[in-house]
């Protein structure tokens, strides 16, 4: 994996996080925010802002990529390179939550 | 019915967008609703009923060249657009709509994203006018004489001196926030 990709994406953002974890089946970033809140019982609400940046960003570095438009909304799939980071993702947060619990 | 409107020519720098987000949101507190901005700096609004909204702007070229996809993502969100005027784009949402505060921007590294999307937009157009305004100084001092010739040099270097105070102001407020998130 490119050096740059590592050093942006992991550790990531909150929202980039859900991004690819909700990406692994096609969605849109509206599609996105609303899992989320139902995953999170409404506590974390996705901003608009935040989304649409992210979405063109990880487009742009090619962790996910476009699918086909909706009613005026785009939609997106998580690539390999996407799967790739997520699994790094996933791994660095199970450590941190082993460590959390361990009881020094 | 005729809808009361009114206008109002305001200053903001291009960095000044959370000062002008306040503005907005007073005046609707106030009962004007913003609808547009033209020219240089005229504010427009219509009479409302008074109630608290929370004004965003949002810098996203890629967002105006896309722009059904982009004020749609929003729109589902319950943000309205209102309008884009020089690459800002105006969103307002009621506080009676929101669960607890809300932004268009859930984190700071993506307001941050935002300022480096300003930066990148406005420091090519200060790098023509100052590559312009020595050029011009070049042909002034080897080709054209006349006022007409000054007058033009003096509006380059006013709008170039505007353009570095702007950067200036805005390099001290993105590291300011740069500070800020690495507490």
């Amino acid at each position: 994996m490119d050096a740059h990709i590592k050093k942006v994406y992991v550790p990531m953002t909150e929202t980039g996080f859900y991004i690819l974890l909700c990406l692994q089946v096609p969605n849109h970033g509206y599609g996105v925010v609303q899992m989320v809140e139902k995953m999170t019982d409404g506590e974390i609400r996705l901003s608009p802002g935040t989304m649409y940046g992210s979405l063109s960003k990880m487009e742009k570095d090619k962790l996910i990529q476009f699918v086909r438009e909706e009613e005026k909304r785009k939609l997106y799939v998580i690539t390999e390179l996407g799967m790739e980071v997520l699994q790094m993702e996933k791994a660095r947060i199970k450590r941190l939550y082993r460590n959390s619990t361990e009881v020094l | 019915m005729e809808m009361t409107t009114k206008q109002e020519r305001k200053f903001f720098t291009i960095t000044e967008y959370d000062r002008e987000q306040e503005y907005l949101s007073k005046r609707h507190k106030e009962g004007w609703k913003f609808t547009a901005v033209t020219g240089y700096g005229m504010y427009h609004f219509e009479q409302c009923e008074p109630e608290d909204v929370v004004y965003q702007l949002d810098y996203n070229i890629e967002g105006n060249i896309n722009h059904e996809e982009y004020t749609r993502m929003f729109e589902d969100c319950g943000w309205e657009y209102i309008t884009t005027y020089v690459g800002y784009a105006y969103f307002r949402k009621p506080v009676a709509d929101m669960k607890e505060e809300e932004e268009i921007f859930f984190d700071d590294s993506s307001k941050l994203e935002m300022m480096q999307r300003i930066f990148k937009g406005r420091m090519i157009p200060m790098f023509i006018v100052f590559f312009l305004y020595l050029f011009w100084q070049y042909l002034i001092g080897y080709f054209f004489e006349g006022l007409f010739f000054k007058v033009i040099a003096v509006l380059l270097g006013i709008t170039m001196t505007i353009y570095i105070l702007v950067t200036v102001h805005f390099g001290i407020k993105y590291l300011g926030h740069l500070r800020r998130i690495k507490k």
